[in-house]
């Protein structure tokens, strides 16, 4: 393994210089079958599927050595047949096993597919002397080998699996979603499962000689699940998932070619770094979007509750200071002060060094605050069955969900005082 | 065994029923779960189905399906084999059955119902989409048309369920247990939605498993492996009845077919 890891080592500089028409012509088709693999990946990473995937790139060497020994030259025909038919095999085989075996399925995919890889590379060493069949092409990639039938392949299959998507997105769409019910409806979920089994058969093939077997799963499930961190519809993730394939490959060629690495790898570390991306940029999960979300209900919270505390001391006839302020809200002094500036910024405070007032819309804006707190206290001791000793802490967070104040209001029967007996402000304008 | 099976209401000269089961037999692996079910279901009738867990409430509703393959018997919809009016009948899964973390917002999955009269090539156009938006509209979801599924609370999802079935326009609905986990208001929706239902003449088969109800169904099937009485609901849901139905299984014919798989000890002649 370690020796044929050191023959991956490339010099592209001979016949396939960057930017020359050659270049141009193998960067296009793979970003074409990294669009194919992108859109099938989704169906792929949204069924579960993504062990099986690896398993039918892994399964396509004996159908292409049979196809090698067959026809004795590595032409294309042959070797996208052997493929389409391992590949079904292999589907159909883990299908049966984990049907009329006590194995689950994942296990008898794992079965499965070492058993047929381990066919093909048995069957490679039984090829007569002096056929030479590239095992270190199949297994990495080797953009050298591509030939001008090959980039025929791609340019063919892609386009035409794209399409083949694009006829029967919506039976594809309910047999992933709920199968069941699409088998009620008629739809005939079996034959698509095998469709799409063999389009991603035919896929992997195509991208075999750029990528390489260990390798072309990751194009299917990487630009998917990167896709599928960023859109709540399937078929924006679709075209995510197609434009990220796209990208992957090209600039995994480009890359490829400035470093002098293998461009499988290149193009497989490309779609992880988009990945990692798309996790980290998320709007819905992901990492900073959160922290900001989190980071700006923080502000909302701390401000409110300073201008509750401005309230509660001028109700009291307190000194306002920023000090007393601080002491009343118990947080810190620095916090306050800037608290104080967001909301003077907002026109509900007017602040001097010494002296903290509210202006008139502060002012409603804190007895808002009031009611949204009496109103919620009384909807956990009336409905939530909390006791009235409890409820002051929990409402402190809930007050801030002043803008829930009419329904709670409305779900109770507009109540005039809350468990403690203390007056709830009417709704402003009443 | 008091099992009745009187017709609530003559079937109307020429009209074929909307389901008519006929000695209907599905095992698993060798072990029955059905066993010789007859049954019709009129038009414009709620029909309860109700029984102990395992008493192959959900199996006979896939098997009308065609989902599962009868052992034996024969299913027919409105008189004909189900493959020849498969869009007239629509089917609402109990809600765990799918990902619900699959990215599509609740007026994808009502336009879903359209499906199943589009074929294979057919895209939804603006009459599905006003189908769709209405069938949102009869479940009080209007509101969260575009939001994701996720985001929905048990009794939404039931209800989104709900209105995919109701997109889907057919005659004839099989749900499983519609009311598992949904708050006391989409109950009161659902039930609501059937009563309409029926009156529009639609004909419905409910399991559930909550007793407290059983008032609200026109007719009710107590199943247990087979049907242990079936007809209108105040006759059949008598104390006996119910006892009879859940008060375990036929245990001797259990062990006669387990016999027969494993030959067990009952098979020796020692």
């Amino acid at each position: 393994m370690i020796e044929l890891l050191g023959q991956v080592e490339m010099d592209f500089s001979q016949w396939l210089a960057p930017f020359s028409d050659r270049w141009w012509q193998e960067t296009l088709c793979s970003a074409l079958v990294g669009v194919a693999c992108g859109v099938l990946g989704c169906f792929v990473v949204l069924r579960r599927m993504a062990l099986i995937g690896d398993a039918l790139a892994h399964a396509v060497l004996p159908g292409v050595v049979i196809a090698f020994m067959l026809t004795h030259s590595s032409g294309v025909v042959g070797l996208l047949l052997g493929a389409l038919l391992a590949g079904l095999t292999t589907a159909v085989l883990v299908n049966l096993v984990s049907r009329f075996s006590r194995t689950k399925e994942d296990s008898s995919i794992g079965i499965v597919f070492t058993a047929l890889f381990a066919l093909g590379i048995v069957l490679i060493s039984a090829l007569p002397r002096g056929v030479h069949f590239d095992l270190k092409c199949f297994l990495f990639g080797d953009p050298l080998a591509v030939g001008t039938a090959d980039l025929w392949m791609m340019a063919i299959i892609a386009p035409l699996v794209i399409l083949i998507v694009v006829l029967l997105y919506h039976p594809m769409k309910i047999s992933s979603f709920d199968p069941v019910v699409a088998a009620a409806m008629g739809l005939p979920v079996v034959l698509l499962h095998y469709l799409l089994m063999g389009m991603l058969s035919a896929t992997v093939v195509a991208g075999l000689k750029t990528t390489g077997v260990i390798l072309v799963v990751a194009m299917v499930i990487t630009p998917a699940s990167a896709a599928y961190q960023l859109t709540n519809r399937f078929w924006v993730m679709l075209v995510l998932s197609g434009v990220f394939g796209a990208l992957s490959a090209a600039l995994g060629m480009s890359v490829a070619f400035v470093t002098n690495a293998p461009t499988g790898p290149a193009m497989v570390l490309v779609a992880a770094g988009l990945f990692t991306l798309a996790v980290i940029f998320s709007p819905s999960h992901g990492l900073v979007f959160d922290r900001i979300r989190r980071w700006k209900l923080n502000l909302h919270i701390q401000s409110e509750d300073v201008l509750k505390a401005v309230y509660r001391l001028t109700e009291s006839d307190t000194p306002r200071t920023v000090n007393s302020v601080a002491e009343d809200a118990s947080m810190g002094v620095s916090r306050v002060r800037s608290m104080i500036d967001r909301l003077r910024t907002r026109g509900m405070m007017i602040a001097d060094p010494n002296r903290v007032e509210l202006t008139p819309k502060g002012e409603s804006r804190a007895v808002q605050m009031i009611r949204s707190h009496r109103l919620w206290e009384s909807y956990l001791v009336e409905r939530a069955q909390q006791d009235v000793s409890s409820v002051h802490d929990i409402a402190e967070r809930l007050e801030h969900a002043h803008g829930l104040a009419d329904e709670v209001a409305a779900h109770l029967g507009h109540p005039q005082f809350d468990p403690q007996g203390k007056p709830i402000p009417p709704k402003p304008g009443e | 065994m008091t099992t009745i099976t009187r017709q609530p209401d003559p079937p109307v000269a020429g009209q074929p029923e909307p389901i008519e089961v006929v000695n209907a037999m599905v095992a698993y692996e060798g072990r029955p779960v059905l066993r010789s079910v007859t049954f019709t279901a009129p038009r414009g009738k709620l029909v309860g189905i109700i029984g102990p867990n395992g008493a192959g409430k959900s199996t006979l509703l896939k098997a009308i399906l065609g989902l599962i393959r009868l052992d034996s018997g024969s299913v027919r919809v409105f008189g004909q084999p189900l493959n020849k009016v498969r869009s007239r009948v629509a089917y609402v899964p109990q809600t765990e059955a799918v990902d619900w973390d699959f990215p599509v917002t609740a007026m994808d999955v009502v336009l879903m119902g359209s499906y199943a009269s589009l074929g294979l090539f057919g895209r939804p156009g603006a009459k599905e989409h006003a189908a769709a938006k209405t069938a949102l509209d009869q479940v009080g979801m209007t509101k969260y048309a575009k939001r994701h599924i996720r985001r929905l609370s048990g009794g939404q999802q039931q209800r989104v369920f709900l209105a995919r079935a109701l997109c889907q326009q057919a005659d004839v609905l099989l749900l499983d247990e519609p009311f598992a986990g949904v708050d006391a208001a989409t109950e009161k929706t659902i039930f609501a939605l059937m009563d309409r239902l029926t009156a529009e003449g639609k004909t419905l088969l409910v399991v559930n498993h909550d007793l407290s109800v059983l008032d609200r169904f026109d007719l009710l099937m107590l199943l247990n492996q087979q049907i242990m009485a079936f007809g209108p609901t105040e006759e059949v849901a008598t104390d006996d009845n119910l006892r009879l139905t859940y008060g375990g299984r036929l245990s001797l014919l259990d062990r006669a077919d387990d016999t027969l798989k494993h030959a067990g000890p009952e098979m020796r002649d020692d």
